[in-house]
C-alpha cells in the first residue's frame, strides 16, 4: 500500500451508474409505452387479453413514475454522491474499509428493493399514494438503504481533509434529511395482518396489505406535503448539488457568487416545504393552507432563480464553451429548464390558473419539462463527466453526444408544447357553458380533442428515449472501447478537449 | 455563529432539519387536532365495499379518475354537490387523484347503474365508442380478496376507532349500523349476501354462477364500491 | 391558553427568529468578505475546482489540530 499513491475509489459510484442507466431505460420505456396507450388505446392489450392486466395503463403508471424517480434519479443521486463526495471532501473511500462495505451493502439492498418494488407493483400491490406506492416491507427496505446512505455521508464527512463543506455537500445532506423526514411521515401505515377478529383469528388476509395511519383530508394533506417535497428533495435539491459541482468543474469556472449559493440554499430549504398546499387548491383542506401553498409557491421563484442565475452567470465570458462542448450544452439547458419550470410551477399555483390547470395534462407537461429537461439532462451530463474519470478512458463519441442533445431537446419541446395545449384546451372545455347555462361539452368530447396532442407527446417521449439509448451506448462504448487516458490528463481539461 | 455551523456537520444538519421541518409543524399539526369528523350520513365501508375499494386501488383507477369535486358551477353541474371534508372520514388512503384522464367518480353512484358499470368495465368502447379507457375483463374472473378486506375493517375498527357495529346518524334523523363480522366465515357470508344483491342486476352468466357457488368476482365488489360513491 | 392561541404565538416567534436569522446571515456574508479563519467565501469554489486527492485543501482539517 505504501508505494501506491492514494486514489479516489469509484467502485460504488460505478455500480450506481449502472443502475442509473438500466432503470432509466426501464422507466422511460414504460413511460413512452403508456403515453402511446393514451393516444392509441388498442396498445393496452398488446400482449393479448390474457396479459392485459399487466400491460394496461393503470397498472403501469406507478411503475413508470417510481422507476424514473426512485430508480433513475435516486441512482443518479447515489452515483454522483459517491463521486463528488470523495472529491470535495478530499478523502478516498479506499481509506475506510467500513465505508466501502456500507456503500456496497447499500447498493445490493437497493437492487433487492428495486426488484421487490417492480414485482409487487406489477402484481397490483400499491398503497395508491403517488410516489409512495410501495407496501410496508419495501418501505422498511427503503428506510434501511437510506440510513446506510446517511452513514456513508456522515462517515465520509467524519474522515474528511477539507474542513469546510462545499455547497454540493450541503445539498446532499439536505436531500438525505428531507427525504428521510417526508418518507417516514407519509408512509405511516398499519399492516392489516395485525388485527384480530372477535373470534380470535389473527394474520387474516394478505400480509403485504396495510392501511394509512391518516384518513381522508389529513391523508391528502400529508401525501401532498410529501408529494410536492419529494419533487423538492429528489428532483431539485440533489440536482442542484450536482450542477454546483459539475458545471464549474467541467467549464473550469468558479461559481459566479458562492455567497449567493449559500443564501439560496437556506431560502430553498425554508420556502419549499410550504408549497405542497398548491396541489390541494379548491379541495377540502382549510383555506388558509391553500392560500399559504399558493403564496409560498410564488415566493419559491426567488431561491430557485438564485441558484439558476448563479449557474448561468458562472459561464460569464465563457459562452464559447457552450457552442463547443455538448456536455456544457446539457448543463446550460438543464439550468434553463430549471428556471423555466420554476416559473411555470408558481404560475400554475395561482388559484385562478390552477382552477383551469388542475387535473389536466398541463400539470403532466410541467412535471416533464422539469424532469426531462432539468433532472434528466443534469444526470446525463454528470455521468458523461464522470465516465472518462472513473473508467480512465476517453469519451467514445462527442458527435454522438451532440446528436443526442439535439434529439432529446426536440423531444422535450414536443412534449411540453403538446401538453400545454392539451391541458389548457381540456381545462377550458370542462368549464364551458352554452348560452342557456348548460355544460357545452360532455366529458368524452374533451377527451376526443386530445388525440393529436397525445400522439405528439408520445413522439416527444420516444425521441427522448432514443436519445437515452444513444447515451447508454456511448457510455458502454466508453467503458469498453474508449482510448485509455491517465487521470492526470483529465484533471483540468474537459474530456471534450482530450 | 453561522461560521461555526458551517464547520460542524452535525449541528449544520440539525439546523437544516429545523428549517425544513418548520412548514410541516405549522401546516399539518394544527389540522390534525381537529380534522376529519364524518359528516352526517357518511357510514363506514362494508366488507364488500372495502374489497371493491381494494380492487380500485390494485388497478390504480385513481391514476385517471379523481374523487374530488371542486366548488365550481361547471363541476357541480357535471358531477353533483362539491366534496366535503367529512365525507372522506373513513377513507384510508384518500383517493382524490391528481389527474382527470377520465371523469370524476366521487358521486358516480348517483348517475350510473350496476348494469352500466358491468358493460363498461368489460368493454368501455361498447358504451363510449371513442373512450380511451382500457377494459378490465380479468375482474370478471378474478375473485375478490374478502379476507384482506375483512382484515382492513378490523384494523380500522381496532386501531382507529371506526364505528362498526355502532349506530351512525343519517341525514333523515334515523341511525344505521354497519355490521362487522365476528369471524372470517361470518364476514364471507355477509359479503356474499351483499354480492347477491349486486349480481341480481348484472347480466354476465359466469359472474352470476360464481356468486351462486359462493365466490365473489372482483367486478361485483368494485361495483358495490362504485354504487356507494354518492 | 388553547391550542390555537399557542400555535399563533409559536408561529409569530419562530417567524421573528427566522427573519432576524436570515438578515443577520446576509449581513454576516456581505460585511465580512473573509470568514474568521481568513478564507474568502468565494475561494470556497476551489473545493470543487482543485479536488484532486493531492491538491491542498482550501482549509485543511490538520491545520486546526496544529493550533
Amino acid at each position: 500500500m505504501e508505494n501506491r499513491p492514494l486514489e479516489y475509489d469509484y467502485t460504488v459510484a460505478k455500480m450506481f451508474m449502472l443502475t442509473t442507466i438500466v432503470l432509466g431505460i426501464v422507466g422511460m420505456t414504460i413511460g413512452v409505452f403508456i403515453a402511446f396507450e393514451l393516444a392509441f388505446p388498442g396498445l393496452n392489450t398488446i400482449l393479448g387479453s390474457g396479459l392485459a392486466e399487466y400491460t394496461n395503463f393503470s397498472r403501469l403508471r406507478p411503475l413508470h413514475t417510481d422507476s424514473v424517480a426512485f430508480g433513475f434519479t435516486v441512482s443518479g443521486i447515489f452515483a454522483t454522491w459517491f463521486y463528488v463526495g470523495q472529491r470535495v471532501l478530499k478523502v478516498s473511500m479506499a481509506e475506510s474499509k467500513f465505508l466501502m462495505f456500507v456503500g456496497k451493502l447499500q447498493f445490493w439492498l437497493y437492487v433487492i428493493g428495486v426488484a421487490a418494488a417492480v414485482v409487487t407493483l406489477f402484481m397490483g400491490y400499491t398503497t395508491s399514494k403517488e410516489y409512495a406506492e410501495f407496501e410496508w416491507p419495501i418501505d422498511i427496505a427503503i428506510v434501511i438503504v437510506w440510513v446506510l446512505w446517511g452513514v456513508s455521508i456522515f462517515g465520509l464527512i467524519g474522515i474528511r481533509r477539507e474542513k469546510s463543506l462545499y455547497i454540493s455537500i450541503w445539498y446532499y445532506i439536505a436531500t438525505f434529511l428531507g427525504v428521510a423526514m417526508l418518507y417516514l411521515f407519509n408512509n405511516m401505515e398499519v399492516p392489516t395482518m395485525l388485527a384480530t377478529s372477535p373470534a380470535g383469528e389473527t394474520n387474516i388476509g394478505d400480509w403485504l396489505h396495510s392501511i394509512s395511519m391518516y384518513a381522508g383530508t389529513n391523508d391528502a394533506l400529508v401525501q401532498w406535503w410529501y408529494g410536492h417535497n419529494a419533487v423538492a428533495f429528489v428532483f431539485t435539491v440533489p440536482i442542484v448539488a450536482m450542477i454546483y459541482y459539475f458545471l464549474p468543474k467541467e467549464s473550469g469556472q468558479a461559481i459566479y457568487s458562492y455567497k449567493l449559493s449559500l443564501l439560496s440554499f437556506w431560502g430553498l430549504m425554508f420556502v419549499y416545504l410550504w408549497a405542497g398546499g398548491h396541489h390541494l387548491l379548491f379541495s377540502t383542506v382549510p383555506d388558509w393552507m391553500q392560500t399559504m401553498g399558493s403564496v409560498f409557491s410564488v415566493v419559491l421563484i426567488l431561491p430557485s432563480w438564485g441558484s439558476a442565475i448563479n449557474m448561468l452567470l458562472t459561464m460569464k465570458g465563457e459562452w464559447q464553451q457552450v457552442a463547443a462542448s455538448p456536455l456544457i450544452k446539457f448543463m446550460i439547458l438543464a439550468s434553463t429548464f430549471y428556471m423555466f419550470s420554476t416559473l411555470e410551477g408558481p404560475i400554475q399555483a395561482i388559484k385562478s390558473v390552477n382552477a383551469i390547470a388542475h387535473f389536466t395534462d398541463w400539470i403532466v407537461g410541467h412535471v416533464h419539462d422539469g424532469t426531462l429537461g432539468w433532472v434528466g439532462f443534469m444526470i446525463i451530463a454528470a455521468l458523461y463527466h464522470m465516465a472518462p474519470r472513473v473508467f480512465k478512458r476517453e469519451l467514445y463519441s462527442k458527435s454522438l453526444m451532440a446528436a443526442q442533445f439535439w434529439i432529446q431537446t426536440l423531444g422535450i419541446v414536443l412534449y411540453f408544447t403538446s401538453m400545454w395545449i392539451a391541458g389548457i384546451t381540456q381545462g377550458m372545455m370542462w368549464r364551458a357553458h352554452d348560452e342557456f347555462g348548460n355544460l357545452a361539452y360532455s366529458f368524452i368530447d374533451t377527451v376526443d380533442v386530445l388525440h393529436p396532442y397525445y400522439a405528439l407527446r408520445g413522439t416527444g417521449g420516444l425521441l427522448y428515449l432514443v436519445g437515452f439509448f444513444m447515451f447508454a451506448y456511448n457510455i458502454y462504448k466508453t467503458m469498453t472501447a474508449g482510448r485509455r487516458v491517465e487521470e492526470s490528463e483529465l484533471q483540468n481539461a474537459s474530456p471534450m478537449g482530450a | 455563529m453561522f461560521h461555526w455551523l458551517e464547520k460542524h456537520p452535525f449541528f449544520f444538519a440539525v439546523g437544516v432539519f429545523v428549517v425544513i421541518a418548520f412548514a410541516g409543524l405549522i401546516e399539518i399539526v394544527p389540522n390534525f387536532a381537529q380534522a376529519s369528523r364524518p359528516v352526517i350520513g357518511t357510514t363506514p365501508y362494508s366488507t364488500l365495499e372495502i374489497a371493491g375499494r381494494q380492487a380500485y386501488i390494485k388497478n390504480s383507477c385513481n391514476a385517471c379518475h379523481s374523487q374530488l369535486i371542486r366548488p365550481f358551477k361547471s363541476e357541480t353541474d357535471r358531477y353533483g354537490h362539491y366534496s366535503l371534508s367529512g365525507e372522506y372520514a373513513y377513507d384510508r388512503p384518500f383517493l382524490w387523484g391528481s389527474k382527470r384522464t377520465g371523469p370524476d367518480l366521487h358521486r358516480v353512484g348517483n348517475y350510473r347503474t350496476t348494469e352500466w358499470h358491468e358493460n363498461h368495465m368489460k368493454d368501455p368502447q361498447a358504451i363510449v365508442p371513442t373512450s380511451i379507457m382500457p377494459g378490465y375483463p380479468w375482474m370478471f374472473t378474478t375473485n375478490a380478496d374478502i379476507d384482506t378486506a375483512y382484515a382492513e375493517q378490523l384494523t380500522a375498527a381496532q386501531f382507529f376507532g371506526v364505528p362498526y357495529n355502532k349506530p351512525v346518524p343519517m341525514k333523515d334523523g334515523s341511525t344505521t349500523v354497519v355490521k362487522l363480522g365476528n369471524s372470517i366465515a361470518e364476514a364471507h357470508a355477509m359479503a356474499l349476501e351483499e354480492a347477491k344483491a349486486v349480481v341480481a342486476n348484472m347480466k354476465d352468466q359466469d359472474v352470476k354462477d360464481a356468486v351462486a357457488r359462493g365466490e365473489i368476482p372482483e367486478i361485483v365488489a368494485l361495483i358495490a364500491y362504485l354504487n356507494r360513491l354518492k | 391558553m388553547n391550542f390555537n392561541e399557542f400555535a399563533a404565538y409559536a408561529y409569530f416567534f419562530l417567524i421573528m427568529f427566522l427573519v432576524i436569522g436570515t438578515y443577520s446571515y446576509i449581513y454576516h456574508l456581505y460585511k465580512n468578505r473573509k470568514d474568521v479563519t481568513g478564507v474568502d467565501y468565494e475561494d470556497y469554489s476551489n473545493m470543487a475546482l482543485k479536488d484532486d486527492i493531492d491538491d491542498a485543501p482550501v482549509k485543511s482539517m490538520s491545520d486546526d489540530k496544529e493550533k
